[in-house]
């Protein structure tokens, strides 16, 4: 059986603000040395599956560096491999940008010819998991199915954030609704990950029209098979998440920190690997007065401050005094003498100055420009910015990638909670 | 100008005893995550030299493995890259070798077919940084027929070097092997560069076996021999108390030894490991901890290779951990080289006590309070083990049926 793996990584994640301002989603960094699509990638070579194309749209260059010809993954082969596939003109007579997940495989349904493969397994570029793809495969094939879509099951409370699956005792799908107001449709919620007979998906791709629209998967395509193909769900069991906002963003790095963090995803399993492309960085170095707790320090950092319930990338300089607790730290940020960060995500090469308090106080204003993606009390530091000496900064802010010290109004000491720079 | 590099990496180092039971000195891992190969194969490429050249003879599998096809290094390459040399039987220079210049001289063939101006012959165990551009250049510019790179050590220090002598255009007058008093205080770091028309015809001599001993006092009168001045941090690893200190010294709050310099990276093999992971009540000042570390204990100015595991309660101060050691909950490791994938029991204590009396095997070897426990040994529960003791590798519970091994001993 060939199968073919389609990584969907062109969405823009605008959930995550500030973070995926000039980076796809999936090229976020994650638990450190890590990035979001790592997790995919890796799941798929560790299932065998070397045949793996990654659609890309938004901001794709972070994302194209990354995964290069694949080297980390063993994906430079010199059959199969990883290609990264961009929006091209020319593939449609109206508008050449993918327009969903169903549009952007169909537009490259002639990669897809070319491969001849006999399952397609379409996967989601952002999302938190561990899972081995060969068995949902040979479901696939047991049942006969035309299209395997795996589930797991969410709390009942929760089936309003998912597409739910209702299934009869077969695990055929017999209902497919998207995020459902009623609770009665059962709790196998789509993860986003589907098994396709290649020849059933060309038909049903190439059957769109303006009637009958083929644009996203789970909109479109899966709604419309399940009267006349067969369609299974496949139950997983284990730990995944979508981590699409600030919040779950925060929280799932946080959770790595805790005791059981490697019960909920063992990044220590030798027959597990989640491969990443890594730069060549020295040990971690802890000064004599440095104080670490419930902390992921990857290579290159050097701590000679106090690091708590925290996750830090790649080359982080914490200097002495200075205090880092229930944050996000990535590559390279320099944190000065004596500032203090207190639950904040803080983007790569960011200067932090000396004396300076990222989220500081009791007050939850949620951030005045995005209510509704700034609300549970983290500020975000953009990419590259620069925050002056001596700065109190509230909670629920964002200051923007590249602001520099000049940006930041003169004179005043304290920026509230809610603002954004 | 083109230029070959030749790695000696052959020797048997005994000097670092355990360490080198079932590796070669170059392939001993280094300052965490590093082996101390790292150094001059990340200098050569950093000095825009990709074709080298690796000699090996004494357990070469580990550095065989470490080195690969040099993708760590962009050895990788179709013009030039990284050549393994290995000793081989068959007709003409064939067999062991019996010193650098006669690895060098069993090569020949090799070295013909490179058509290179120069052969930069560099030691395999040496930690330092280096841009090998300024010596070749003092090299061409003075015409000379072997450069020799030198350093200044003190003079309570000759003993351990060849100490050379120049006169006031650095040209080579004299050189001494290990004198035991001298007024000169050049040392030989063990770095040459040959021009290859004079390195062929030196090497026609059949009785030159060594570079530093029998190649420089035979050719300095009739030659150009020229020493180059090297300033920086150097430090020969070659017996546990350099390499125990020149670990330490990376500690240091601005080390001489920078490893953090993104214009001299330092490249590696490095394993896919997570990031260290630190607990609640783990205390970490002052330690060079890798990725893949667990921490749950206590661990003080040490050196930690990656995948280590300390659990809660145990202490490390003052020690090399190598790569995937466990150590169990309230086990106590103080002044100690621990080899990779040990496993130390719970309750167990390694370098205990406060004598200190000299190893009785190798009284010049471990005399300083260090104890030594090789690859994959089993550290049974509870057991206490003293100063200058070594333990060879794979040793296990079924050879240490005693709770108490005194300062001095060899199991």
């Amino acid at each position: 059986m060939k199968t073919l793996a389609i990584l969907m990584a062109g969405g823009a994640g605008t959930r995550l603000t500030v973070l995926s301002d000039k980076r796809a989603k999936p090229a976020v960094p994650f638990a450190g040395k890590y990035r979001i699509i790592d997790f995919t990638l890796s799941n798929c070579v560790n299932s065998g599956i070397y045949d793996i194309a990654v659609l890309t749209q938004y901001r794709p260059h972070s994302l194209n560096a990354h995964i290069g010809i694949g080297k980390p993954w063993d994906l430079d082969r010199q059959r199969g491999g990883v290609v990264l596939r961009q929006p091209y003109q020319g593939s449609s007579a109206d508008l050449d940008w993918y327009r969903g997940t169903a549009d952007a495989v169909f537009r490259n349904l002639d990669f897809i010819q070319e491969n001849q493969p006999d399952l397609v397994l379409i996967l989601s570029g952002d999302h938190i998991y561990k899972m081995d793809y060969r068995p949902m495969l040979e479901y696939h094939q047991t049942k006969g199915a035309d299209l395997t879509v795996g589930v797991m099951n969410v709390p009942l409370e929760e089936t309003d954030r998912f597409g739910i699956m209702t299934v009869n005792r077969n695990m055929r799908v017999t209902e497919f609704t998207e995020k459902p107001k009623e609770r009665d449709k059962g709790t196998l919620a789509s993860m986003g990950i589907y098994v396709f007979t290649t020849e059933v998906l060309i038909r049903r791709l190439s059957e769109g029209g303006p009637e009958s629209p083929r644009i996203d998967f789970g909109k479109d395509v899966i709604p419309s098979m399940i009267a006349e193909d067969r369609v299974y769900a496949y139950p997983f069991e284990g730990y995944w998440v979508d981590v699409g906002t600030i919040q779950s963003f925060w929280e799932t790095n946080l959770a790595l920190t805790r005791p059981n963090g490697s019960d909920l995803l063992n990044l220590h399993d030798p027959n597990w690997v989640i491969h990443t492309r890594s730069e060549e960085r020295p040990p971690v170095k802890l000064g004599p007065q440095a104080q670490v707790a419930n902390s992921l320090i990857s290579n290159g950092c050097v701590i000679r401050g106090r690091v708590e319930n925290s996750v830090l990338s790649p080359g982080v300089y914490v200097s002495p005094g200075a205090i880092v607790r229930e944050s996000v730290i990535i590559n390279d940020t320099w944190i000065g003498p004596g500032a203090v960060i207190d639950r904040a995500i803080v983007d790569e090469n960011a200067v932090i100055g000396a004396g300076t308090f990222v989220g500081y106080g009791d007050d939850n204003t949620p951030n005045h420009q995005m209510p509704d993606r700034l609300n549970t009390g983290i500020t975000v530091v953009g990419a590259g910015a620069h925050i002056p000496s001596g700065l109190v900064i509230g909670r629920n802010v964002l200051i923007h990638s590249e602001r520099l010290e000049s940006d930041f109004p003169a004179g005043v000491t304290e920026i509230a909670s809610g603002e954004t720079v | 100008m083109k230029t070959l590099v030749m790695i000696m990496a052959g020797g048997a180092s005994e000097d670092l005893s355990v360490l080198t039971a079932d590796r070669a000195e170059a392939a001993i891992p280094f300052g965490g995550k590093f082996r101390i190969i790292d150094f001059p194969l990340s200098n050569t490429v950093n000095s825009g030299l990709y074709r080298v050249a690796l000699l090996t003879q004494y357990m070469p599998r580990s550095l065989n493995d470490h080195v690969g096809v040099g993708k760590p290094w962009d050895l990788d390459r179709s013009q030039g890259g990284v050549r393994l040399l290995q000793p081989y039987i068959g007709r003409g220079h064939s067999g062991w070798q019996r010193g650098t210049a006669d690895a060098v001289r069993r090569n020949m063939d090799f070295v013909e077919e490179q058509r290179i101006d120069n052969v930069l012959i560099l030691a395999g165990d040496h930690i330092y940084k280096m841009d090998y551009r300024p010596m070749l250049r003092f090299h061409q510019q003075t015409q000379a027929a072997v450069t020799v790179a030198v350093r200044r050590v003190s003079p309570f220090e000759t003993h351990r070097f060849g100490i050379v002598s120049v006169d006031s255009d650095m040209r080579v007058t004299g050189f001494k092997e290990k004198p035991r008093r001298s007024k000169e205080t050049l040392a030989s770091m063990g770095i040459y560069v040959f021009d290859f028309h004079a390195l062929r015809e030196i090497l026609q001599d059949e009785s030159l076996n060594d570079f530093g001993r029998d190649v420089l006092p035979a050719i300095i009168n009739h030659r150009k021999v020229y020493a180059y001045t090297f300033e920086g941090y150097w430090a020969d690893v070659g017996t546990l108390q350099a390499y125990w200190e020149a670990n330490m010294s990376l500690l240091a709050e601005t080390p001489a030894l920078d490893l953090y310099d993104p214009q001299w990276v330092i490249h590696t093999r490095s394993e896919e490991q997570p990031p260290v992971q630190i607990g609640s009540d783990a205390w970490v000042g002052g330690n060079l901890l890798s990725n893949g570390c667990i921490i749950h204990g206590i661990v003080e100015r040490s050196v930690l290779s990656p995948g280590v595991r300390v659990a809660p309660g145990a202490i490390v101060r003052d020690s090399v951990i190598m790569n995937d050691t466990v150590i169990n909950a309230n086990a106590k490791i103080e002044r100690a080289i621990v080899d990779k994938e040990v496993w130390v029991g719970e309750g167990a204590e390694i370098g205990y006590g406060v004598d200190n009396v000299p190893n009785r095997r190798h009284p010049e070897r471990l005399n300083t309070g260090l104890t030594v426990i090789g690859k994959r040994a089993r550290i049974p529960a509870g057991i206490k083990i003293g100063h200058n003791v070594i333990i060879n590798p794979n040793i296990n519970e079924t050879h240490l049926q005693t709770d108490f091994i005194a300062s001095g001993e060899t199991i």
